[in-house]
């Protein structure tokens, strides 16, 4: 088995073992869900019955909702795996940390795309957007900015997880972090609602993947430091 | 009384004078508080040797930094010749480590937390399913071997670890309080993967309250306290002990004591 299959076999194997324990113990994911669906209502009250207005505001809120609460799935999913110190053991296996790291990644890539299969016919009921007329489009947009969110989320969860205050320290650290992905992702967003009259989308797609692969290349060298004391 | 001899080998197959551990000025701070204060040791390897004291004499410590979980703040540590803190990775397949915390997953079955471990341990496929198997028999839990984790009893899960243990052929065993939470049975298993371990070759450093259960079934002992040897006792293990326990702070030399 040549290095690089093994590494992929090693993340599928976390990434497999992180979504058996969430499906059974709904632990993370389900609770992010709920969180997603009361901000996306919390923010429709807000903003009231002016359908034009909610229309403009639902690609911003689609990713608000998403970023926030996963934030919350990513840090769960870490914050777990210390309870009865899993997490340490993980570390001491002979595995590549990059590999850990992509597992973990891909663990939380799944929770991601969970939140965005929620929020997305949210957005479509509550503010009117008509997303399924670019549905393909969509796929792509939600799918690069849920793994820009789940690389740089999986990192600093990783970084933070030992830390006392670490449910308020990942959001505050975080959230800097993925304010180039926000912004990339709403933009794609609208412009794809917007039909592109301008031809941005190219260049919104190109920041997220570009996004996503400094995030994947920084996560699979500094992973290392979550995992020792 | 002469500085230990610390025998420096590159990765590969040690030779039989090389010793299973050997430490030399351990030291570990957090939070500049010294968790182990200078601890200079040698374990002949294949032997079992109890690590005894307190709590917070710097045990748990110490098996950290050798299981590669903890870097050390001075000093080195050496398993089978190999530095623990600069290379890590040639270290990893060798050792087996019991946590005090046992590092299960609640939600999956017992078979799956053992299949889950013995793949990152890289054991093949075709293998793991009898590995598996074997392990759980072992330590007395093929018939919960579909059950959660989550519903095990604290013994239980203690014996499912040490199951993890068995998966692997480690050349260093590091049991933390392997003891704790055990029934009879239980504490009477792990006797005899301790004579099994001993029997095989494998160099096995047992952290432990129940001292006279440890001093009478392994080799030699080591006694911490404050982070520093106060006590070396028994076949198989040597060590520099400071005579005055606790007075020595972090980086001075401490005063020669008796190697047994």
């Amino acid at each position: 088995m040549s290095a690089t299959t093994r590494h992929l076999a090693i993340a599928t194997t976390i990434a497999g073992k992180d979504l058996r324990a969430e499906l059974r113990g709904r632990h993370a994911v389900t609770s992010t869900l709920f969180l997603a669906a009361v901000t996306m209502l919390i923010f429709g009250f807000a903003l009231g019955p002016d359908r034009d207005r909610l229309a403009a505001a639902g690609p911003g809120l689609l990713w608000l909702a998403v970023v926030l609460s996963g934030i919350l799935a990513l840090g769960r999913l870490h914050h777990l795996e210390t309870e009865d110190g899993a997490f340490e053991l993980l570390g001491l296996y002979p595995v590549s940390r990059a590999a850990i790291y992509l597992g973990k990644v891909l663990g939380g890539l799944a929770a991601m795309l969970a939140l965005g299969a929620l929020v997305v016919p949210l957005t479509v009921i509550l503010f009117g957007v008509d997303l399924l007329a670019v549905a393909p489009g969509l796929l792509v947009v939600i799918s690069l900015g849920s793994v820009g969110l789940a690389a740089v989320g999986t990192l600093y969860a990783g970084l933070t997880v030992r830390l006392r205050a670490r449910e308020v320290l990942l959001p505050l650290l975080l959230l800097p972090v993925v304010a180039p992905l926000l912004l990339a992702a709403v933009s794609a967003t609208a412009v794809l609602l917007a039909g592109d009259p301008f031809g941005e989308l190219a260049a919104w797609l190109q920041l997220l993947a570009g996004y996503d692969l400094a995030m994947l290349l920084a996560g699979g060298v500094t992973y290392g430091l979550a995992l020792e004391e | 009384m002469p500085p230990t001899t610390i025998h420096v080998r590159p990765p590969g197959v040690p030779d039989e004078t090389t010793p299973g551990v050997a430490t030399r000025d351990l030291a570990r701070l957090f939070r500049r508080s010294p968790a182990l204060a200078g601890v200079t040791l040698e374990v002949e390897a294949g032997r079992a040797v109890a690590l005894l004291g307190p709590n917070g004499a710097g045990k748990t410590t110490l098996l950290r930094i050798l299981a590669t979980a903890l870097r050390p703040s001075f000093g080195t540590a050496l398993v089978d010749g190999i530095d623990v803190a600069t290379q890590p990775d040639a270290i990893r397949p060798r050792i087996a480590l019991l946590p005090h915390a046992t590092g299960l997953y609640d939600d999956l079955t017992a078979a799956e937390n053992l299949a889950f471990a013995a793949s990152l341990m890289g054991i093949p496929s075709p293998e793991r399913a009898d590995r598996v198997a074997s392990a759980l028999d072992r330590v007395g839990l093929t018939g919960e071997r579909n059950d959660r984790v989550s519903r095990f009893s604290a013994g239980m899960r203690r014996r499912l670890a040490l199951g993890r243990i068995l998966l692997g052929h480690p050349r260093l065993v590091l049991l933390d309080e392997p003891y704790a939470a055990l029934d009879a049975e239980g504490m009477a298993l792990v006797d005899v993967l301790l004579e099994d371990w001993r029997g095989s070759g494998t160099t096995v450093l047992v952290a432990t309250h129940a001292e006279e259960r440890a001093v009478t079934r392994l080799d030699g002992w080591i006694r911490l306290e404050h982070g520093l040897v106060v006590e070396v006792g028994g076949g198989g293990v040597t060590g520099r002990v400071a005579s005055v326990p606790g007075a020595a702070p972090v980086g001075t030399a401490m005063p020669a004591g008796s190697r047994s």
